[in-house]
């Protein structure tokens, strides 16, 4: 389970998170909406505190970090219990698909080299990348990228895995094949908070939509509601505007 | 004066023997400058605090000075620094007992450092952060993250630029020679000196520190190639 209770997160006197308050079950896949500039991304880098928030308490599984006063031990049990996918992939350049996967394993988790690289060569099979383990980035599309990316995030068996927009850098061709990868792992029940601009996707793969405005939660709850029967007029608004953005695209 | 060429190769096969101590005098700087720049470029990109302005000003410094002026202010000053500290904690112990060559490897090790800590500060910078921060997310220390992924990406990128470093120490380890250390251009002046032949000798120790450059060269071009082979790319 993972608790949120008051965070909140300035740059300088820009506040760009005001008391956050977030409850999510184990195995819930949550997705975060809301305008460019609402803080979805902050919200989500807090949470492994690749940002620092100002003030809050963030729970995941056993490990409660009271932010203030947060420490390297700290911020260190957290990371554990996360893990990330970012927009730009963000993989090891130097680093084969195989050797991306499996270096948390063996660094952070200290397993066996042999362990490790079944594990992850699981995972890629997993993203159906398994003839890819020996690739370098540079030799990969970028849907194959994050796909790799996603099994790099999901072999260190982590509470909790944070997207951030995951396929917003792809091109269009691409965007498909990776949400179909994370589709699948959400069926498996791991958790996951996503944030993205993809609503057809947010919608029938969420069990949990949040929908956020201006460093603040607008209103959230179950996709079927917030998508069907918005109760706050900014979150119409946003919907209205994005679902006519989408049928453009078309 | 006439040209002897056969003596060429007699020097040549002379000077070999004081070789070891030209390799030697390049090899240990080459690692002790290593060390010394990843530490300084380590300091200095990450602003380690009390830190960084020593060894912004040590990096000044070497660079606005000889290398030369290194090696006789470590040769003629860390005798009295020694000296100084052993009367000081009441140490029974001489300056006069260190071997010269120690003076050299670190006077050579100094200047070696603040080059090498430039360049790796340079490979440092084109490592983008986004790495730093996928490694922090695996879970990565911040010293995990930068010996398993920043380094060796910076090193790979500053290999050419560390070459030419090393390649100076081989040609600067002739400095030696003003403190008497006796590596292949002392031993070149000794042979020249003996047989009145100094072209010949001085065409020697050239011919040999130009093919342990190209070897050298050599070397690091092939490594470049096997550590690069990520940047290739587009093959998939
Ligand atoms: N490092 C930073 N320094 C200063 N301001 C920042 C920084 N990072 C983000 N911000 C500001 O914080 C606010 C929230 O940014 P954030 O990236 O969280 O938005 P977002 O909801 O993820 O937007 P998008 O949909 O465009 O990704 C923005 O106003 C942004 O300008
Ligand atoms: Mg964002």
């Amino acid at each position: 389970m993972i608790q949120v209770r008051g965070l909140t997160k300035s740059y300088g006197k820009q506040k760009v998170l005001g008391h956050i308050d977030l409850q999510l079950q184990k195995g819930e896949v949550t997705a975060i909406l809301g305008p460019s500039g609402s803080g979805k991304t902050t919200l989500l880098r807090c949470l492994n505190f690749l940002e620092k928030p100002n003030a809050g308490e963030i729970a995941i599984g056993d490990v409660t970090v009271n932010c203030k006063g947060a420490g390297k031990r700290d911020i260190h049990k957290l990371r554990q219990k996360t893990a990330m996918v970012f927009q730009n992939y963000h993989l090891f350049k130097h680093k084969t698909a195989l050797e991306n996967v499996m270096e948390g394993l063996v660094v952070v988790q200290k397993l066996l080299k042999a362990d490790a690289r079944a594990r992850s060569q699981l995972m890629l099979d997993k993203v159906g990348l398994a003839d890819k383990q020996d690739a370098y980035p540079s030799q990969l599309s970028g849907g194959q990228q994050q796909r790799v990316g996603i099994a790099r995030a999901l072999a260190l068996n982590p509470e909790v895995v944070l997207f951030d927009e995951p396929t917003s850098a792809l091109d269009p061709e691409r965007v498909g094949e990776v949400l179909e990868v994370i589709r699948s792992i959400a069926r498996e029940g791991i958790t996951m908070i996503i944030v993205t601009h993809e609503m057809a996707f947010a919608r029938d793969v969420s069990n949990h939509v949040v929908f956020m405005d201006d460093g603040a939660i607008v209103e959230e709850g179950p996709p079927q509601e917030l998508f069907g029967s918005p109760k706050e007029e900014r979150t119409r608004q946003f919907l209205k505007r994005m679902t006519q953005e989408w049928s453009y695209t078309i | 004066m006439k040209l002897d060429p056969g003596f060429i190769y007699d020097a040549f096969l002379q000077l070999l023997s004081a070789l070891p101590m030209t390799l030697l005098l390049t090899g240990v700087p080459a690692a002790g400058g290593l060390l010394i720049g990843t530490g300084v470029a380590f300091i200095r990109h990450y602003r380690v605090r009390g830190l960084h302005l020593i060894v912004a000003g040590y990096v000044a410094f070497i660079r606005g000075t000889p290398a030369l002026m290194h090696l006789f202010l470590v040769y003629f000053g860390s005798p009295v620094i020694i000296d100084f500290f052993a009367r000081k904690l009441g140490l029974d112990f001489n300056s006069a007992s260190i071997p010269i060559l120690y003076y050299v490897f670190l006077a050579f090790s100094l200047t070696a450092g603040a080059y090498l800590s430039e360049f790796i500060r340079a490979g440092l910078l084109a490592v983008d952060k986004g790495q730093v921060e996928a490694a922090y997310a695996v879970g990565m220390t911040a010293l995990q993250a930068f010996r398993r992924i920043v380094l060796p990406q910076a090193l790979a990128v500053s290999l050419p630029n560390m070459t030419n470093v090393v390649i100076g120490l081989l040609h600067g380890s002739t400095l030696a020679f003003t403190v008497t250390v006796l590596e292949v251009f002392g031993k070149a002046n000794i042979v020249a000196n003996q047989n009145w032949k100094y072209f010949e000798a001085f065409i020697a120790a050239a011919i040999l520190y130009w093919g342990i450059t190209i070897l050298l060269e050599t070397a690091s071009a092939r490594l470049e190639k096997r550590i690069n082979r990520y940047h290739r790319g587009g093959v998939a």
